[in-house]
């Protein structure tokens, strides 16, 4: 088992660097007239931009950049200063600031879903084909069929218009300030445990041992809590330390519209600046969480379903 | 289906594949299981006699050799006409991308003609503008049925480019199992960089025309389809009928299009139906961030630029948003409907 | 149930009443206002700073020379005086007594001195510090600031980036460049030429100060990575706190030189919100002090008598910026060749005529302002309030009065139907016999995705086509990805651009001298127009009389007055031919509890945002108490 988990972090790491290095050279391939701003396009010339790009190191082989920059990491732990987002700053520091407030905010969203979204799915599991099936089915039609921008609008609307709420978040007023964006990324996650939970549910219903467990007289509420939400659990759980995990990342849409200063926007905004180290510190941190979230996930299930064993050859069967 | 002896990480990703599950089971089991209960009862209840008679002997059925009329697509086909939700729901919609090309011809403006009218501006819908008028004054109904039929488009052609392109190498990754380590090294790579990296970088050093961002849809858009694949690939390829199979010589091909394929059809259409609505969802998205040419109207941008004005004037909203909910109703029962019918198991 | 709801309307109703009946005029003490997140500050260093973004805030944590008040006249601000011995070669800045350099708590750091001005430009004309930002205003005027800035630059290649970094304003410096401090509260630069705009150029940040004992303290990386946290203010706010993309918070420096002399909030929070359309949400939950509805918002309050600010709604002033359609006189087709009909088209005086006379822009004008179109428009090059002369009036005013074209708020002035099929008809004979094909394309290039551009050209298109019809000329909208500069400009592919300019110092040589013919400093010619790379004579002709025009404008310089009216001549003789057309102004509508008139208004600088002496109402003003106020 140790040795198993051994592999499999340093197949992680591996994959890690991978991807890192991947979006490393990727940049790179971003035209250079990128670094500047419309106006310094506009303004500068050839000579000065070159000035520019050579100043920022950019202009040496790409591998060269590579190799002082994983030096940097490995070395100090330095994912370099960003360039324009917040100028000359540690990207440790721009990230440092945001990934906290995209995680609590996440967690929380994470928290609500996943009670809503768990209950309501065992009860439509419960009176399968009844109304509530029927109500819960609608609302997880509704919510995917409506593109998130225009959801995310009509919270917005509402919520504020209609019901008062704070349009903005604040830090100054984080609880009521954080309602509407905590209703944006809850809405959609909750139909999906939703679903998955009424899924599982029904699928453990159908088996043998439970018809058995029926027969033998057990009554309805017994069958369902003691062993079929025991086991339906099993396969949400595995995707429950990725999604923990991954609330760092934010959501795009739901900070932007929300003034949210997490981490959500960063990524796009970096890549739009030019600011090549934010974006390869953001990836970093994106796909470290990510392939850690999926690992975590497997030993979790292997230590709550015996059945499942993680030695088995690997993955490469 | 023999889990327990799975390593953890070929388990399914959960969005997609446990629909499948979901339709798959849900009417299999409960068919089967009213059968036989209605078998136990007639059986309890029933006079002997009438359980057991003599046949009597006809010579035109003696003749008769062992025949079925089973054929794979006709049975798909009834079954989903069953579905009367999904039938009336399609109807509509194939009515509504028929109707894409009516309403520019019925409609009294053309939508690449269109006058600006500052005096005109979020007009109300009424007799001449049937969904009234956009911020410049510039007829509504024109440009949602055309945007309609844009975004239809795209999301079909894009859906099917990364349905052929996951099945494919799916396909491939699941049965040479050499690759598969290659597969997978690739599949985590993509899969771990943010794909809005991609497209910015795209549509940074390409462009953001309609074809460019929707081809690069395809590119990134078929690793769910493909690991979707591969796993039931895996999960049938060694089932014991496959090998005697292909002890007796079969070719890989019949056996991959067969024994295998049969088993993922409803699977791939049911992925088809949802990456639909998906990528008019994805569209609009790409258009809020700017990585989407808006010279050609689709449903994304209407949407997009409806979301400034949709407090006072809500029908600039309504009217695509409830076009875009139509077609992603419909895909979401059309594709549950559909992928059950083309499951044999619920073949009679 | 009913009962309590009676009760709770009564009472509403109580207190709606209360409010309205307390509507005095309080002035508000805690400001709220806000930006766009896509417009976030980016960098703490006021000498390298280019952004409006960024000026804006920081024009508030740090004072300058000089200021300007709300009528754009220039005022004192770190200095009390200023003059010029000898007609605007020398200019000698003397500072206020008292000025201190706090930290963002306020803690008094060290005194302002002249010297701190000197260690500002150092910073900035060192190419190793500053990767040569803001530097070719001082270049273009300071005595010694190119040779010093190209000292810095040569250094920096032959022996690295160290050696520049550890320059100071001691060394080359103070050898090469002509400032000079000869006491800690004089300043004198020598500029290259009598430039009677220089004090202008004294409210920019390339002439800001920076204290050299800050980066005694904490070096020169220190100063390069600065953020709110570690720097020294000397304005008359600091920061109190800052959330990226959410909130910055300044409060009154405790501290500051001038505390008596202007009026200060007692904090400003600016919020960062996704569109103006959350801006609107915020000012309707009472969040925010002021904002400019999106045209639906607008639209809807306009039309709606009953509207709760159907009363409130002010026209903005309009910004600094003079919108004008360059047309460029040197195109190519996409695979590199010239695009000859244009080229010869453009060329042609009556052609450029049609144009400038056949189009009525009241639509166009109307993407800007959609309730009174005709407040936005311009016939004019220069922007307003650049410069006026002695008696008052506005330069624009002295060009309009060339032109003989008045603002009349009914009708677009300068579109004349009868002129335009003139030229038109003039424009077609000619072409034709040299052989072009028309209606020739004008191709007009947009930003790929976004919609308010294609909306503006599209209504441009249109405007075209009902003014001069479809025979002679005809809109084409390209798109480009992401640059205008690279995909379109430097190729040569566009037949017209629109942009706007604001100036950056009073006169309107900052203006005309962009549009001269083979002059290298000049922008528009050398970047837009491709003038100098035109070939029909006759149109280099008209350029080099204007340019000869311009240069004779340029040569006075004992006589304000005289100068605008030459400068006034010229740029008439400019647009009488067409060589520009003058597009549009920007003004917008807004609600708002701030008196515009209070704000500083300037046509130039930094200083548009300093947040002093504004003149509030803690009740949104009326439509009427703004007019009254504008008088």
């Amino acid at each position: 088992m140790a040795k198993y988990i051994l592999k499999r972090l340093l197949q992680s790491l591996l994959t890690v660097l991978l991807v890192v290095t991947l979006v490393f050279l990727l940049m790179r391939l971003m035209p250079t007239d990128y670094f500047f701003t419309e106006d310094e396009l506009m303004k500068l010339t050839e000579e000065q931009k070159h000035d520019r790009l050579l100043a920022s190191g950019l202009l040496d082989h790409p591998l060269k950049q590579l190799a002082d920059y994983f030096k940097g990491i490995f070395t100090e732990g330095d994912l370099g200063v960003s360039r324009r987002i917040q100028a000359n700053q540690p990207v440790t520091k721009v990230i440092g600031s945001k990934f906290s407030i995209s995680m609590e905010l996440g967690l929380k969203a994470l928290g609500i879903s996943l009670v809503i979204g768990v209950i309501f799915g065992v009860l439509q599991a419960r009176y399968k084909d009844g109304i509530l099936d029927a109500v819960g089915t609608a609302y997880t039609v509704f919510v995917n069929a409506v593109p998130s921008l225009v959801t995310y609008s009509l919270i917005l609307a509402f919520g504020s218009r209609v019901l008062g709420l704070p349009s903005m978040f604040t830090m100054r007023k984080p609880g009521p300030s954080s309602i509407l964006p905590m209703v944006c990324l809850s809405i959609g996650s909750i139909a999906g445990y939703m679903l998955w939970t009424r899924r599982y549910m029904v699928d453990e219903l159908n088996k043998d041992y439970i018809r058995l467990a029926k027969l033998k007289g057990l009554s309805t509420r017994s069958v369902m809590y003691r062993h079929v939400l025991k086991n339906a659990f099993v396969p949400l759980a595995q995707y429950l330390p990725y999604s923990i995990l991954l609330t760092v990342g934010g959501s795009l849409l739901v900070e932007r519209f929300f003034s949210v200063p997490g981490m959500g926007p960063l990524l796009t905004d970096a890549i739009a600046r030019y600011d090549l180290n934010v974006v390869q510190g953001v990836v970093l941190l994106y796909a470290t969480l990510g392939i850690l979230g999926v690992f975590l996930g497997d030993l979790l299930m292997s230590l709550i379903d015996p059945r499942i064993r993680l030695t088995n050859k690997g993955a490469t069967r | 289906m023999d889990m327990n002896k799975k390593t953890v990480s070929e388990l399914e990703a959960p969005v997609v594949d446990l629909t499948i599950n979901r339709s798959m089971t849900d009417s299999n089991i409960d068919k089967k299981y009213n059968r036989g209960r209605v078998h136990v009862h007639s059986r309890s209840t029933l006079p002997e006699k009438q359980l057991f008679s003599y046949a009597e002997y006809r010579a035109q059925d003696a003749e008769r050799i062992g025949y079925s009329q089973y054929s794979y697509w006709r049975s798909v086909w009834r079954n989903f006409l069953r579905k009367k939700a999904a039938v009336v729901m399609s109807l509509v919609f194939v009515a509504l991308f028929i109707f894409t090309f009516i309403a520019g011809a019925i409609g009294k403006y053309d939508v690449f003609n269109l006058r600006i009218d500052n005096s005109l501006m979020f007009t109300a819908p009424n007799a001449e503008y049937w969904f009234g008028t956009d911020n410049m004054g510039r007829d509504y109904w024109s440009q949602v049925w055309y945007a309609t039929r844009t975004s239809i488009l795209l999301a079909v052609s894009v859906s099917l480019g990364q349905i052929i392109a996951g099945v494919l190498i799916g396909l491939v990754w699941g049965y040479v199992r050499k690759l598969d380590s290659f597969f997978f090294s690739l599949y985590n790579l993509i899969d771990n960089i943010p794909t809005i990296i991609y497209m910015t970088l795209i549509a940074l050093m390409l462009g953001k025309t309609t074809l460019i961002m929707g081809v690069s849809m395809i590119a990134f858009g078929w690793l769910a389809t493909a690991r979707n694949v591969r796993n039931l690939v895996f999960m049938y390829r060694d089932r014991e009928y496959n090998l005697a199979s292909r002890c007796l010589g079969t070719s890989l091909w019949r056996i991959l299009s067969k024994n295998i394929f049969p088993y993922l059809v409803s699977v791939i259409i049911l992925r088809l139906a949802l990456a639909i609505p998906s990528t008019i969802a994805y569209e609009t998205t790409l258009t809020y961030l700017g990585l989407m040419d808006i010279s050609t109207p689709s449903l994304g941008i209407l949407l997009r630029n409806a979301r400034s004005y949709f407090l006072d004037y809500p029908y600039l909203l309504i009217f695509p948003a409830a076009i875009v909910s139509i077609i992603t109703i419909t895909f979401y029962l059309v594709g549950n409907a559909f992928s059950d019918a083309c499951d044999p198991r619920n073949h009679v | 149930m009913k009962k309590l709801l009676s009760l709770v309307l009564a009472l509403a109703m109580v207190l709606s009443m209360a409010c309205i009946t307390t509507a005095s005029a309080a002035e508000i003490t805690d400001l709220r206002t806000w930006e766009t997140t896509s417009r976030e500050l980016e960098t703490w260093n006021i000498q390298k700073s280019q952004a409006a973004q960024d000026l804006n805030v920081l024009c508030n944590l740090f004072d300058g020379l000089l200021t300007n008040d709300a009528s754009g006249a220039l005022v004192g601000n770190a200095a009390k005086e200023w003059s010029t011995p000898d007609g605007g070669k020398t200019w000698t800045f003397v500072l206020n007594d008292g000025m201190k350099w706090v930290d963002k708590d306020g803690n008094e750091k060290a005194d302002v001195v002249a010297q701190d001005w000197l260690t500002g430009l150092e910073w900035v004309l060192n190419f190793a510090k500053n990767d040569s930002y803001n530097v070719s205003m001082p270049n273009d005027m300071i005595v010694g600031a190119k040779e010093y800035y190209d000292y810095t630059k040569q250094l920096t290649e032959e022996q690295g980036e160290e050696a520049a970094l550890a320059l100071t304003a001691d060394g080359k410096f103070a050898e090469l460049v002509k400032v000079t401090a000869p006491d800690d509260k004089t300043i004198v630069y020598e500029c290259l030429d009598a430039m009677t705009y220089f004090p202008s150029v004294a409210t920019y940040n390339c002439l800001y100060p920076l204290s050299a004992k800050l980066i005694e303290e904490i070096g020169v990386a220190g100063y390069e990575a600065i953020t709110w946290e570690n720097m020294w203010y000397n304005g008359p706010y600091v920061v109190q706190s800052f959330i990226h993309q959410n909130e910055k918070v300044l409060v009154a420096n405790p501290n500051y030189w001038n505390a008596e002399g202007v009026k200060r909030f007692n904090s400003v929070s600016i919020k960062m919100v996704e569109s103006v359309d959350t801006a609107y949400q915020l000012f309707y939950n009472g969040e925010l002090d002021h904002v400019q509805p999106s045209q639906a918002t607008l639209t809807t309050i306009y039309n709606d008598k009953n509207h709760e600010f159907n009363k409130n709604l002010v026209e903005a002033r309009p910004t600094k910026y003079s919108y004008q359609m360059h047309l460029v006189y040197d195109v190519n087709n996409l695979d590199g060749t010239p695009y000859t009909d244009w080229n010869t088209a453009v060329a042609n005086k009556n052609f450029r005529l049609a144009l400038y006379y056949g189009m009525d822009m009241t639509p166009y004008l109307a993407r800007t302002n959609a309730i009174n179109p005709l407040s936005c428009q311009n016939y004019a090059y220069t922007g307003n309030a650049v410069a006026v002369n002695s008696q008052g009036i506005d330069y624009t005013q002295l060009v309009r009065d060339e032109l003989g074209l008045q603002y009349d708020y009914n009708t677009y002035v300068r579109y004349d139907a009868e002129k335009a099929a003139q030229y038109k008809a003039a424009a077609i004979e000619e072409l034709t016999a040299k052989g072009v094909k028309l209606p020739v394309n004008m191709v007009y290039y947009i930003k790929g995705d976004s919609q308010t551009a294609m909306d503006s050209a599209q209504t441009l298109a249109q405007v075209i086509a009902d003014g001069l019809g479809e025979d002679l000329v005809k809109l084409e909208i390209r798109t480009y990805i992401s640059s205008l500069t690279n995909e379109v400009r430097v190729p040569q592919y566009n037949c017209l651009f629109i942009n706007g300019w604001g100036a950056d110092f009073a006169d309107p040589v900052n203006f005309l001298g962009q549009e001269t013919y083979n002059d290298p400093a000049a922008y528009y010619s050398n970047n837009y127009s491709m003038i100098n790379k035109a070939t029909d004579p006759d149109l280099i002709a008209t350029y080099e009389e204007f340019t000869r025009l311009v240069n004779e404008a340029k040569a006075i310089t004992d006589d304000n007055d005289a100068r605008y009216a030459a400068f006034a001549k010229a740029e008439a003789y400019f647009i009488e031919n067409a060589l520009t057309i003058p597009a549009s102004y920007e003004v917008a509508w807004e609600l708002t509890c701030i008196n515009p008139y209070s704000k500083v208004y300037s046509a130039y600088g930094i200083q548009a945002y300093r947040y002093v002496n504004w003149e509030t109402n803690d009740q949104i003003y009326t439509t009427e108490e703004i007019a009254a106020l504008a008088k």
